[in-house]
């Protein structure tokens, strides 16, 4: 039986405690009450986002074994096809973000599908980077769609209410936080649909799947058709999200979600919180991007930080950051009780 | 447009970058071979060839056979630390396959803004090795290109029979076949491995250095070339030495010719393109991989 990193998480694995996640929720839900600057807000909502990207592409590579290169091809696609068709074809931006989740699902069968074949890591890595990497051309060079390089601008924003004269919620300027509660409910819908996934048979199922195929297969779970819900269910999220994004900056540009980096950034968090937890891409989402906002004036060394992240979460800490200060916290405690280091 | 000269000066030239491609894809397909991990940071050696061709040529002004085999040496020396420091501690941990992969991307990235931060992110050019170009009836090709497709094929050539006839070869395939018997043989596999991982790397040193005077020199510059070997190696097969060198010129001589039908924009979607349909129809490739 192979063992992948996160075999030694089977037994964390279980999301049988939901407390935690509904803690998260709350304290994110409540933190406009003690934030009122508007640039710490949208600095929240960027962490939203990844961490929504992160989670997702955890259930793939965490919980299923499948690990994409490819994820950031489902943000832009969600980004591009809901920034286009609200530009031509003039349909509500609330629509749009469903609809830029269903056709960011729809493309991922295919890779998903030919992805179905490949079992050791280094294949599924080529083959979704590949993917993701033809998305990056197409959007390049079908200029007359897409306009190139020059990019998207003027994506109409999200379309606010008006009730009577003293309530009103607007999109297009002023506060960011309308903005941050839709993407905080974004990231909130992934999360339970995960959660409820997680600990029904399809937990279940991708677990043994990813501890060993033809086990599992001789145990009469349908592989395909659980890789295929995985892929579905992920590239859904992360398509919603990037048309979220693409409503809420208003310009896309190729490389801005296409991109290799996006893709790298979307791995280094979720390592670095622990690939294979529930909370950890959440964790890590915050942790580098509110790090690396505090480190502004490293901005030059953004991605050489992000690489050596990586190799360091790699060497010294493969659980991650949330496992790590578990673990820590239980020796500790174990210290205190017997009075003595172990 | 499709006159023979312009046939063959095209299937020249797709020859010439197929060589490289080949390069680049033996070294991924020798340490997969042995080790059984792809190193993505494959494409950073590459660009270590480029930068250190650009500093001996233009900023020292070194002469070329001078320049080529100590960057090649440098880059061999900077690849052994690397595996020393990355590769080693990884190994006998769980996970392998996902660790190695999660940490040459990481040592990819840094290397990349290394070099961006402090060899500046200019396109830097760097004169052709030789002068001139030859001429055969109506055609016309760059010596600096005969040269490419020379060193290429001596260098193959040599470590061919440098893995097949060499005491350090055998021990090589040794471990390639089965770690734990090489072991029982008294073959030292890690030392095997370190060296294998410095040779894979001087390979793409040698197409960075000779790639760097027809496109120029940038931190980037390593991420085609590995995007294409990875192809290479999935087209030939992952861990065949002859997948590699074939799948190699099949790239390149492709690549080639679609420059006549197609915009370069739309060039890339050829070769993923050709990936994604081997892997639908034939993930084991040309020469047969054992697992994929």
């Amino acid at each position: 039986m192979e063992k992948t990193p996160t075999a030694l998480l089977l037994k964390h694995m279980r999301v049988t405690n939901p407390l935690p996640m509904w803690a998260v929720f709350g304290v994110l839900a409540l933190l406009p009450l003690f934030v009122r600057n508007d640039y710490y807000i949208s600095i929240i909502t960027l962490c939203l986002i990844y961490a929504t990207l992160a989670s997702t592409w955890n259930l793939m590579a965490g919980y299923a074994g499948i690990l994409s290169f490819g994820h950031q091809a489902f943000y832009g696609l969600g980004a591009y096809f809901s920034a286009l068709i609200t530009i031509n074809l003039d349909i509500s931006p609330w629509l749009a973000l469903p609809l830029g989740g269903l056709f960011a699902a729809f493309l991922s069968l295919a890779i998903g599908l030919p992805c179905l074949r490949l079992r050791i890591a280094p294949y599924i890595a080529i083959a979704t980077l590949a993917f993701s990497e033809i998305m990056l051309v197409v959007c390049k060079n079908w200029v007359a769609l897409t306009r190139g390089e020059m990019g998207l601008s003027g994506i109409p924003p999200l379309t606010g209410w008006q009730w009577g004269d003293w309530f009103a919620v607007s999109f297009s300027g002023g506060t960011k936080l309308p903005s941050f509660y839709v993407m905080l409910g974004i990231y909130i819908v992934a999360m339970l649909v995960m959660y409820w996934m997680m600990n029904s048979k399809v937990g279940l199922a991708l677990k043994s799947l990813r501890e060993d195929q033809d086990a599992a297969a001789s145990l009469g779970i349908d592989i395909t058709r659980y890789k295929i819900i995985v892929f579905l269910v992920s590239s859904f999220f992360a398509g919603v999200t990037g048309a979220f994004y693409a409503h809420y900056i208003s310009i896309l540009a190729p490389e801005s979600v296409f991109g290799v980096t996006e893709m790298v950034e979307i791995v280094a968090i979720t390592l670095v919180g622990g690939i294979g937890t529930f909370l950890g891409p959440t964790v890590g989402a915050f942790t580098l991007v509110v790090g690396l906002e505090l480190l502004r004036g490293m901005e030059d060394y953004r991605f050489m930080v992000y690489g050596v992240m990586l190799v360091v979460v790699v060497l010294l800490l493969p659980h991650g950051l949330l496992l790590g200060f578990q673990q820590t916290v239980a020796r500790l405690k174990a210290i205190l009780r017997t009075g003595k280091a172990q | 447009m499709f006159t023979l000269p312009i046939l063959a000066e095209q299937g020249v030239n797709g020859l010439v970058l197929g060589s490289m491609y080949a390069l680049v894809a033996t070294g991924l397909t020798l340490i997969w071979g042995t080790m059984k991990m792809l190193n993505f940071a494959h494409g950073e050696f590459y660009m270590l060839g480029g930068f250190g061709t650009y500093f001996g040529l233009v900023f020292l002004g070194l002469p070329p056979w001078l320049v080529v085999p100590v960057t090649v040496a440098l880059v061999f020396a900077v690849a052994l630390a690397f595996e020393k420091a990355i590769i080693g501690p990884l190994m006998g941990r769980p996970g392998w396959d996902i660790s190695t992969v999660v940490a040459t991307l990481g040592a990819g990235i840094f290397l990349q803004n290394f070099a961006f931060k402090f060899w500046g992110g200019d396109f830097l050019n760097v004169p052709y090795m030789f002068d001139g170009i030859l001429r055969i009836g109506g055609m016309a090709f760059a010596w600096h290109r005969i040269y490419i497709l020379a060193l290429s094929l001596t260098v193959i050539i040599t470590f061919w029979q440098f893995v097949k006839r060499t005491r350090f070869g055998m021990a090589l395939r040794a471990t390639a076949q089965d770690n734990e018997a090489a072991v029982l043989m008294g073959i030292p596999f890690r030392r095997i491995y370190t060296i294998t991982f410095g040779l894979s790397a001087s390979l793409a040193a040698i197409a960075g250095s000779a790639l760097a005077p027809i496109f120029s020199v940038n931190p980037w510059m390593g991420m085609v070339p590995l995007i294409k070997a990875l192809i290479v190696v999935i087209l030939g097969g992952l861990g065949s030495f002859s997948g590699a060198i074939l799948g190699g010129f099949i790239l390149g001589v492709c690549e080639s010719y679609s420059v006549l039908f197609l915009s370069s924009g739309w060039k890339d979607l050829i070769s993923f393109s050709l990936l994604i349909i081997i892997l639908v129809i034939k993930p084991s490739g040309l020469f047969g991989a054992k697992e994929w």
